[in-house]
């Protein structure tokens, strides 16, 4: 008894050992890493799975329909051929279109999540860092881009941006709307993050660590890479880990409006907004999707919480 | 996918009657005056509301059946005996002379307008000289220009009749009053015509041959306030909202034996901009009793309501019908751009019909594959092509070898034309409606012409613009989606449309085709020719002729869905007009 407890009392625990170790009490936050990454794999190795199961999200199974179109069999046509069913009318394998969309969906959100920190880290260190005029421009701007009604100008510049994307020659049809997407996503999604790291900087630049460096006649950038930089990842973790489903619900939401990707090339909201046709004849195909994009999203949103419970106990963000 | 219209006799007899005749003879005993029937859309609006400009057999037989009133019109009779024409203003069914270059019509007595003032021969005058304003008075029937004796400017081919609005001092008055004339009684007018026309009384079936008032008419604002000749007016007409229509009290039953035991329901509704997926549930749930669709059922619908052999399944037996419409789809092939016979052919065997055809609800509720521009329906101008079914290297699925063995033949024919096709960053581009099926229909385009090493790119145009654009032949493609009907039972309404500079839908192009010159003589010649039957021969070999030289891909022979609701009375397929006879509906 004694030598126990003696021996947890000196054991020492680093700050990353003890966010791991509130991270694992949090009773979802194990299952849903499981989950995400078991999705984040499958669709990471995507072409590998279409060769194991057989399928292709190409493909189109016009045996698997009658002559109407309609699915041959009962719960949307799932066998050990097509896991998932077939979409009715077409044929095409339902699994391997959903991996197929998926991969889409995560390039837009990994990549607009990608530009936004880099834009969001820039932009908050720099007015956190230098104050003053740097610091009162950008935050103007932030404010100016927060005010915006982001819901009607994503749907408003749609047109005329992705034709410019298109005229300009850089990107076509589908390419250049996704490039619309994380574009735009990115535009609006940076000042969220700007403002937290601003705040995180502007206590960091006070503390003692930084003074010491700079009277040791370090220089600003030198200050920023190696003092500030390492000390605000963890609000960068958990934005990262709570806007990539956001990102992937947004593209949904605009796949099913209309803008964004178009079809015949899926998407998670692409294959949703047509699997609503069929709520009433083929409800199989419309909750098989739907609910995958539920889950996707929940797991990453639990994720995210527990990451930040961990990793920040004290935050309310 | 559609535009066009109208019309054919014959065979589909056999499904409309049939299913349909009980719920005609039961409408004409029963005679519920009384109630309201609601009409739904998806549309904001009518296309058109102005009789010179509406051009959908749809939208003629409503306005036909309840506000405009013409000099014929085709019987409201379910079957083949539809497509026979009926006086309705006139006395008869119109008297021929001089070679079918002159006819006379005469006005019955009692035919007023809403405000009660009596229809004058120079008030239907008035109205088909609209049909000249080509600035003003857009998207209508030209038939008017094309036969009435009226000389055209040699240079441009235009007529010397520019309309009633023009304020120019060229304008050619004097010969348009000598085209159309009418007797001191204003109750006789009398067309005369520049070419002999033996079925002119189906050309004024058409509502562009009815009349307009002078006194009333805002130009190209009259679209949203015709004024009525029919047993019901406009109370109120708001786009994206409703049309309600009311009884015309000004109507008298006795100068309209087509219509008198006909005007049914007290009120008419029509109720625009309804999703399209509420609209089909109101009907499919039967949420509104006295509801009628004006739009085809959904494809992700069809299978609902229909069963594997195309009939309506037992819930929906007495109030919904699967026909063949008058209308044949296809790829207008752009022959300017794709001047390459065997790449044209390589396109059609490398198609895939039967992807297709499923993904629009399969064989019984899409249609059958097209062997041509003309449909069995049209009995006398249908031959076999030899195209789709009568091809043994034809197959639902695309013949892959026949299509590449045509390839190759391209690759040494047309270098240039074949090195764009298969470079997958330039490739033909495919013009079609921005709707969800067509994106569908894009993706097994693009797989099936891929086997063949052809890159096809798809432009998706808004529905509304579709037309404008794709008839505007700097910005048509190489392919573009679209669809015909012949106007009246005669494919003098179909060939010269479709395949000459003149033709009223000339998407083909193909007036530098080397083929051109020999087959537009042979038109131009059928479309005097007295004998019907000889006529129709030399139409079916014309339509031959466009296929050998495959310029269009055909589609499918379609057929149309229509559904109402439970408490709706004396529905039956028109089949002239491609849809419901709506004058006959009634509210049980």
């Amino acid at each position: 008894m004694f030598s126990k407890e003696a021996e947890q009392k000196i054991t020492g625990h680093s700050p990353r050992e003890l966010a791991w170790r509130r991270f694992k009490s949090n009773k979802v936050a194990i299952p849903a890493l499981v989950i995400a990454v078991l999705i984040s794999l499958a669709v990471i190795v995507a072409p590998l799975i279409y060769s194991v199961l057989g399928i292709d999200p190409e493909a189109r199974d016009l045996s698997a329909l009658d002559e109407r179109g309609e699915i041959v069999g009962d719960s949307g046509g799932i066998s050990w051929k097509h896991p998932f069913g077939v979409v009715p009318g077409i044929g095409y394998d339902t699994l391997a279109r959903m991996l197929f969309g998926a991969r889409v969906s995560f390039l837009i959100a990994l990549a607009a999540t990608f530009v936004t920190v880099i834009l969001g880290l820039f932009f908050g260190i720099m007015g956190g860092y230098f104050r003053g005029r740097i610091d009162g421009v950008i935050g103007r701007f932030t404010d100016f881009l927060l005010a915006f009604p982001q819901f009607f100008m994503i749907l408003a510049l749609s047109a005329p941006l992705v034709d410019r994307i298109q005229r300009s020659g850089i990107a076509h049809d589908n390419e250049a709307r996704i490039l619309y997407l994380i574009l735009i996503f990115s535009v609006f999604g940076w000042p969220y993050l700007s403002r937290i790291i601003r705040s995180q900087v502007i206590s960091i630049r006070e503390r003692d660590f930084v003074m010491s460096a700079r009277a040791l006649g370090a220089s600003n950038t030198r200050i920023l890479l190696k003092e500030v930089l390492p000390n605000v990842w963890t609000p960068i973790i958990i934005f990262v880990s709570l806007s990539l489903p956001g990102y992937l619900s947004a593209e949904a939401v605009f796949s099913y409006l209309g803008i964004g990707v178009q079809p015949p090339m899926p998407t998670l909201g692409v294959i949703i907004a047509d699997s609503t046709h069929y709520m009433m004849n083929d409800a199989t195909y419309f909750f098989i999707p739907s609910l995958t994009l539920i889950l996707l999203v929940l797991v990453f949103n639990l994720l995210g919480d527990a990451l930040r419970d961990a990793l920040d106990p004290k935050s309310e963000t | 996918m559609l535009k066009g219209k109208k019309t054919l006799k014959v065979a589909l007899a056999a499904i409309a009657a049939t299913t349909l005749a009980s719920g005609l003879l039961t409408g004409c005993s029963s005679g519920a005056s009384a109630g309201t029937i609601t009409y739904l859309t998806n549309q904001d609006a009518w296309t058109h509301a102005d009789p010179q400009r509406n051009y959908t057999g749809r939208d003629i037989a409503w306005f036909g059946s309840y506000l405009n009133r013409t000099l014929t019109a085709y019987d409201r009779a379910p079957g083949a005996a539809g497509s026979a024409v009926v006086p309705d203003m006139a006395t008869d069914t119109g008297r021929a002379s001089n070679d079918n270059k002159t006819w006379e019509f005469t006005l019955r007595d009692g035919v007023t307008f809403e405000d009660g003032s009596a229809v004058t021969c120079e008030d239907i005058k008035y109205g088909v000289s609209r049909t000249f304003a080509t600035d003003v008075i857009t998207d209508g029937p030209t038939y008017a220009i094309g036969m009435l004796d009226i000389p055209t400017d040699p240079a441009t081919g235009a007529s010397t009749y520019k309309g009633p609005y023009s304020t120019d001092a060229t304008n050619d008055v004097a010969s348009f009053d000598k085209a159309i004339t009418c007797s001191a009684d204003h109750k006789t007018i009398t067309f005369n015509l520049k070419r002999s026309v033996g079925d002119f009384n189906y050309t004024v079936t058409y509502l562009s041959f009815g009349p307009v008032p002078k006194a009333k008419d805002t130009g190209d604002q009259y679209d949203l306030s015709p004024v009525s000749t029919g047993p019901y007016k406009i109370k109120s007409y708001k786009a994206k909202d409703q049309m309600v229509l009311v009884r015309n009290d000004k109507w008298k039953a006795d100068s309209d034996p087509l219509r008198a035991k006909r005007a049914f329901p007290d009120k008419i509704v029509v109720k625009f901009g309804v999703a399209a997926e509420v609209l089909d549930q109101t009907l499919l749930t039967d949420k509104n009793k006295t509801a009628v669709s004006l739009d085809a059922l959904q494809p992700t619908n069809l299978t609902a309501v229909f069963d594997a052999d195309g009939n309506p399944v037992k819930k929906y037996a007495d109030r919904a019908i699967n026909v063949y419409d008058p209308y044949v789809t296809y790829a207008a092939v752009n022959v300017k751009k794709l001047n390459c016979l065997p790449l044209r052919k390589a396109i059609y065997y490398a198609k895939d019909f039967k992807g297709l055809i499923t993904l629009s609800g399969g064989q019984a509720l899409a249609g059958d594959p097209a062997d041509g521009a003309i449909k069995p329906l049209m009995g006398l101008d249908y031959a076999k092509t030899g195209l789709a079914e009568g091809d043994k290297d034809w197959k639902p699925e695309g013949n892959v070898e026949k299509a590449k063995a045509l390839m190759d033949e391209a690759k040494t024919a047309c270098p240039e034309l074949y090195a764009r096709a298969t470079d997958p960053a330039r490739g033909i581009t495919y013009d079609t409606r921005d709707t969800e099926v067509a994106k569908k229909a894009a993706a097994i385009w693009i797989a099936a012409l891929a086997r063949v090493g052809i890159t096809i790119k798809f432009n998706f145009i808004e529905s509304g613009k579709y037309y404008a654009v794709v008839l505007d032949a700097t910005k048509q493609g190489d392919l573009s989606a679209a669809g015909w009907a012949p106007d009246w039972a005669n494919a003098s309404t179909v060939i010269p449309e479709l395949f000459t500079q003149e033709g009223g839908f000339p998407m083909s192009q193909n007036w530098d085709d080397p083929a051109y010159p020999a087959f537009k003589e042979r038109v131009v010649a059928n479309l005097s020719q007295a004998d019907r039957k000889k006529q129709g021969a030399e139409w079916a070999a014309l339509n031959q002729y466009a296929m050998d030289q495959q310029w269009i891909i055909p589609g499918v022979f379609s057929k149309t869905q229509e559904i109402w609701g439970s408490k709706i009375g004396g529905a039956f397929f028109w089949e002239p007009q491609g849809s419901l006879s709506f004058g006959d509906l009634y509210t049980k």
